[in-house]
Parts: structure tokens; C-alpha cells; sequence
């Protein structure tokens, strides 16, 4: 039996953690503005979709700069489905959630045939061709200007209606939809598709050797990391009510990358950590300095020379140190959990 | 006579205008424990790379148990049952020795359910515990492989091979680096290996070559110049031209040793 007594300090954390997420909009404004709860609402989105990119790069070995694209086709499925097709508030959702996953599984065809440089160049190039062809037909993209819509219901029967426009339920719905994202995430990587991923990024030859197609294996990453940048997608599009050229930008998926190396790469909530730490220096930095993200740009370069690990790592570390805890590597199998990265370095 | 496990004709590669296999043939009867030896260059290493898939032939078949693998990818040739360890020592260093066993394991899977835990495959597990007691790598499961000596990283790379249940197992120079006793210890596994499996061996320690292998294939310049029993190939004068016909080659000393 699992009681709060044996919890490992880093489960405790985790379950603080919890109880946060489960009560901020109620919580939150007691101490601070209202419209923080908006942001840890934002955070929760970037979180899943900074993890997409650590599903790739942490488990997989493949950095990719295209991200964007799935979290973008996520974004103008649910729009236009509803802005110009009339659809409700679920088809919209599995639209968009279905565009990114069959875009990614089609883009991903030819980008899991590469690794290294030449992966994170190709989808570079297929960020750009999406942003463009987004941008250009403004017709219907609505361009740079991004393409509003109105919110239908969520659920409607008789007078009852549900909607994301109360904003209290709809950080729980987002909330939800997040959770289970990272759920499904987990069981992948600790299923046996998990330690395949993690096989061909630690030595591609060598998983070949013992019968594991690189390629497959890369692809099937490829596919998953779509399906979860695109259902950030599609939340962040019903969170803000507009989808944008933007959202299909290199920069986007630069920022997931940035996100997830400062919150630990390889790690399931690093992600979340980065994207909740640089969301709120940049909430709290941009009301004084409009240059912020040159302090952004100097904590990144600090993190990569200094924490690799990102803050996930530090945080580790600082828990093994103030308990003692003696550190050894458990087989992640077991079910103990193990630093993948930096540990053996 | 049964057919061969391994039949490979004419099999030749070449690099540019370096011919490192020429026109190779070579029949594996199966049963025991088969040596390559041979001077550097001698086209040993790439003979594996060919018949593991790592290498395209220029022209020539290999016929493993019946079906041509040239031109096959190389976890193709390994879900067909032919496990190889490299030269330079292959394996996941960042996980721990378990893990590198366990997913050598799980390897031939068709189908690797995303929604089940890895920790349920418990046939898996006794697997893995079984083949890392046999390679005496018990102590270290927990070990990131990273960590591990030059030679328990050999013996891992060989129980890595072994989980993948091979028929066929090609070692290249397993026990290079080792201390004599590791080298026994090593010796005495592949000796008890080859009784269940079989087992091609490149290695470039005559006293290991000659004292354990069953049959003993010689190559020089991508061709195989003699094969036969250690004490056939002992005499071949073929052989001690191969060796100590070129002055200044390392091998010279080995083979006097």
C-alpha cells in the first residue's frame, strides 16, 4: 500500500503539484489576480506541447523544429471547421486532433528517414512550407490577422448548456484533456514501444541488431508526438477562440524546444516545469522590459551549459542531496524510475 | 547431407577500387563453433557487415537456413535468426544492464503494445534473468551499462545477442581488451554457446582460436585461403605465408605464440 508516508520526496512534490493544478481557479484568487488563472491555463497547453517535443527529442533522439505544424493543423481544423463548415464544439475538437495526427504521420514519412541535423532541417522546411501556404491563402487561414470563431457549446440539453466561455470550466475541461494526454504518455513510455523509442535513440544500429526497425520506430514517435502537439493545438485554439498563421511558425516549436530543455528533456513533466517557469518570467518580465526575452535567451544558455538536466535535473539532485537519497540506477522496467540522460555521463 | 545453415556464393565487395570480400564462398555445415581468423585487412569484419545486412554486396547470394538475405535490412536478418556483437563494442550505454537485455528481448516483437506495461512481461523478465546469470552479469543488472568494464561490456554485448534467441551468433573479437581471465571465462561460454547454437567467431588470439573453435576458416585479401580443422590449418602452408610472408605484421607474433 502506497500512504504519503513513503513517498519518495519528488511524488510529494508531484502531489502538491496536483493539488495545485486541482484547485487553482479557486485558490489562485485569493492570492493573485484573476487572470493568472489563465495563465496557468495557457501553461498546462504549452506543457503538453513542449512534452510532444520531449517525446521526440528525450525518448526518441530526434529534435524537431516542426512542431508547430501539428499544434498549427491542431488549431485551423477546430477553427475552420467551425468558423466555416458550422461544426459543433466535438467533431471540431476530433477534426483538428485527426489533421494533425494524419499530417504528422504524411510529413513524417520522409522526416523519420533522417536523424540528427539533417531530421531537425527537413521539418524545419516543412514548418516553413506550412507557415507560408497558411499565410498566403488568406482567403481562408485569415493569415497573419488569424481566423476568429464563436465557441459553440460543449453540451447542450434543454436550458442546460456547457460551455469553454465560463472560464472556470473550462480550465478543468482543458485541465482534463491535458491529464489524460499525459496519462496516455506515460503508458507509452513504459510500455514496450516506450523502451523501443528509447533503444533507437540511445544506439539506432544496435536496436536494428537485436530486430527493431529504426525507421518504424522513429515514425511511430513521429505520429504520437503529432497527435499530442496537436491536441495542444486544438485546446489552445478553443482556449484563445482563434487560429493563427502564427501558430504554424518555426518559432513556436522553437519555443517548445527551449521549454523543455530548461524543464529537463527526457523527463515526463520537465516540460511542464520549463514551460510554467518561462511563461511566468515572461508574464512578470514583459510589463517592465519589452526586450524580456533577452533574459530568456541568457537562463537558456545557462541551463544548456550549466543544468542540462534542466530544472528537473537541479531538482533531483537537490532531493537526493538533502535526503541522502543513495543513487543508483534502477532498471526503469522494474518500475523505479531512473535519470535516462546525463546520469552516465 | 542437410542443407548448410549458412551457403554463401561469390559473394564480393568493394569499396572504390579496394575489393575487401572477393568472390567469397563459404558453407557453414552447422553444429559447433566455427572460427575466421586472418590479418587485418583481410576482409573478416566485412563479411559480417554483409551477411548482418550492414553492408550492400556488390554481387553474390548468402543462404541462411534456406532463404537468400542479401539485400535484407538488418533487423530483418536478425528476426531471421542471425545475431551478431560488433567490433567496437555496441550497446545502449545509457540504460541500465537490465534494460539493454530486456529490450534485446523484446526486439523480435511483432507488435509492441503501446498500452501495456513493459514490467507485465514476466516470461520476458525470467528471460532476462536467466541469460544475465548465465553471462555472470547477475551483480550489475542495476548497473548503467556505461558504467561496466571493457569486458563486462563484451559480455553484455554477447548476452544483448543471445535475448534475441539467435540460431546463428557471430562474435567479432569478443575477447579483445580482456585480462587472461576474463578471456577464459568468455572462452568458456562460447564454448557452451556453440553447443546449442551455432557460433562464427572472428578473433585475433590464436591461443583462443586454436584451443576452442571446431573448424577454423582463413582469409587473406577478401579471400578465404584455407579452411579445416585447427590442426589442418596449423600446417597449411598457405597459412604461414598469409601470416609471415609480410614482414612487420602484428599478427607474426601472435601466430608463434
Amino acid at each position: 500500500m502506497r500512504t504519503i508516508q513513503n513517498l519518495k520526496p519528488l511524488q510529494f512534490l508531484g502531489l502538491i503539484c496536483v493539488l495545485f493544478f486541482l484547485t487553482a481557479p479557486f485558490t489562485i484568487p485569493l492570492v493573485a489576480n484573476d487572470f493568472w488563472v489563465s495563465i496557468v491555463t495557457e501553461i498546462m497547453i504549452w506543457g503538453l506541447f513542449a512534452a510532444s517535443v520531449n517525446l521526440l527529442f528525450g525518448y526518441t533522439g530526434l529534435l524537431s523544429f516542426g512542431q508547430a505544424v501539428y499544434f498549427g493543423m491542431g488549431a485551423y481544423g477546430v477553427a475552420l471547421t467551425i468558423d466555416i463548415f458550422g461544426f459543433s464544439f466535438w467533431p471540431a475538437a476530433l477534426v483538428g486532433i485527426a489533421v494533425a495526427t494524419v499530417t504528422a504521420f504524411i510529413t513524417g514519412i520522409f522526416a523519420a528517414r533522417l536523424t540528427w541535423h539533417y531530421f531537425a532541417i527537413i521539418t524545419v522546411v516543412f514548418s516553413l512550407i506550412f507557415f507560408f501556404f497558411a499565410v498566403g491563402w488568406k482567403d481562408v487561414t485569415g493569415g497573419d490577422d488569424g481566423l476568429p470563431f464563436t465557441m459553440p457549446p460543449l453540451f447542450k440539453a434543454g436550458g442546460f448548456e456547457l460551455s469553454l466561455l465560463d472560464l472556470t470550466f473550462q480550465y478543468y475541461f482543458i485541465l482534463a484533456v491535458v491529464a489524460g494526454c499525459f496519462v496516455l504518455m506515460h503508458m507509452i513510455l513504459k510500455s514496450p514501444l516506450g523502451f523501443a523509442f528509447i533503444a533507437v535513440r540511445e544506439n539506432a544500429s544496435r536496436a536494428g541488431l537485436v530486430g527493431y526497425n529504426p525507421y518504424m520506430i522513429r515514425l511511430v514517435s513521429f505520429v504520437f508526438a503529432g497527435f499530442f502537439a496537436g491536441v495542444a493545438g486544438v485546446l489552445f485554439a478553443l482556449f484563445s477562440r482563434y487560429a493563427s498563421a502564427h501558430f504554424l511558425f518555426w518559432t513556436v516549436s522553437g519555443e517548445g524546444i527551449i521549454w523543455m530543455i530548461v524543464g529537463g528533456a527526457g523527463t515526463l513533466f520537465g516540460p511542464v516545469l520549463g514551460a510554467a517557469f518561462l511563461t511566468i518570467v515572461r508574464e512578470e518580465l514583459s510589463l517592465y522590459w519589452e526586450h524580456y526575452l533577452l533574459v530568456v535567451g541568457v537562463i537558456v544558455i545557462l541551463f544548456v551549459t550549466y543544468a542540462p538536466q534542466g530544472i528537473m535535473g537541479l531538482l533531483k539532485s537537490w532531493l537526493d542531496r538533502t535526503f541522502e537519497n543513495k543513487h543508483t540506477a534502477n532498471s526503469a522496467i522494474d518500475g523505479s524510475a531512473v535519470d535516462r540522460k546525463g546520469d552516465h555521463k | 547431407m542437410s542443407t548448410p545453415v549458412l551457403q554463401v556464393e561469390g559473394l564480393t565487395k568493394m569499396f572504390g577500387g579496394l575489393t575487401a570480400v572477393d568472390n567469397l564462398h563459404f558453407t557453414l555445415p552447422g553444429g559447433g563453433l566455427h572460427a575466421i581468423i586472418g590479418p587485418n585487412g583481410a576482409g573478416k569484419t566485412t563479411f559480417f557487415n554483409l551477411i548482418s545486412g550492414f553492408l550492400r554486396a556488390n554481387s553474390g547470394s548468402v543462404i541462411f537456413n534456406g532463404e537468400d538475405i542479401i539485400g535484407r535490412k538488418t533487423h530483418e536478418i536478425s528476426r531471421l535468426g542471425i545475431s551478431r556483437t560488433l567490433q567496437i563494442k555496441s550497446v545502449f550505454t545509457g540504460l541500465s544492464v537490465y534494460d539493454n537485455v530486456w529490450i534485446a528481448a523484446m526486439g523480435r516483437s511483432r507488435f509492441l503494445n503501446p498500452f501495456k506495461s513493459a514490467a507485465s512481461y514476466t516470461d520476458v523478465a525470467a528471460n532476462v534473468e536467466t541469460i544475465l546469470e548465465d553471462m555472470g552479469l547477475s551483480d550489475f543488472t542495476k548497473e548503467l551499462a556505461g558504467n561496466l568494464s571493457y569486458g563486462d561490456v563484451a559480455l553484455l554485448e554477447i548476452a544483448i545477442a543471445l535475448a534475441t534467441q539467435p540460431k546463428l551468433l557471430l562474435l567479432d573479437e569478443p575477447v579483445s581488451g580482456m585480462s587472461p581471465n576474463e578471456t577464459k571465462h568468455t572462452v568458456d561460454i562460447i564454448r557452451g554457446l556453440s553447443k546449442r547454437l551455432d557460433v562464427i567467431l572472428i578473433e585475433h588470439d590464436m591461443e583462443v582460436v586454436f584451443g576452442a573453435a571446431d573448424m577454423i576458416t582463413v582469409m587473406n585479401q577478401g579471400a578465404i585461403i584455407c579452411q579445416g580443422s585447427p590442426e589442418a590449418v596449423s600446417n597449411d602452408p598457405s597459412v604461414q605465408e598469409a601470416y609471415l610472408g609480410t614482414p612487420g605484421e602484428e599478427d607474426e607474433e601472435e601466430l608463434r605464440a
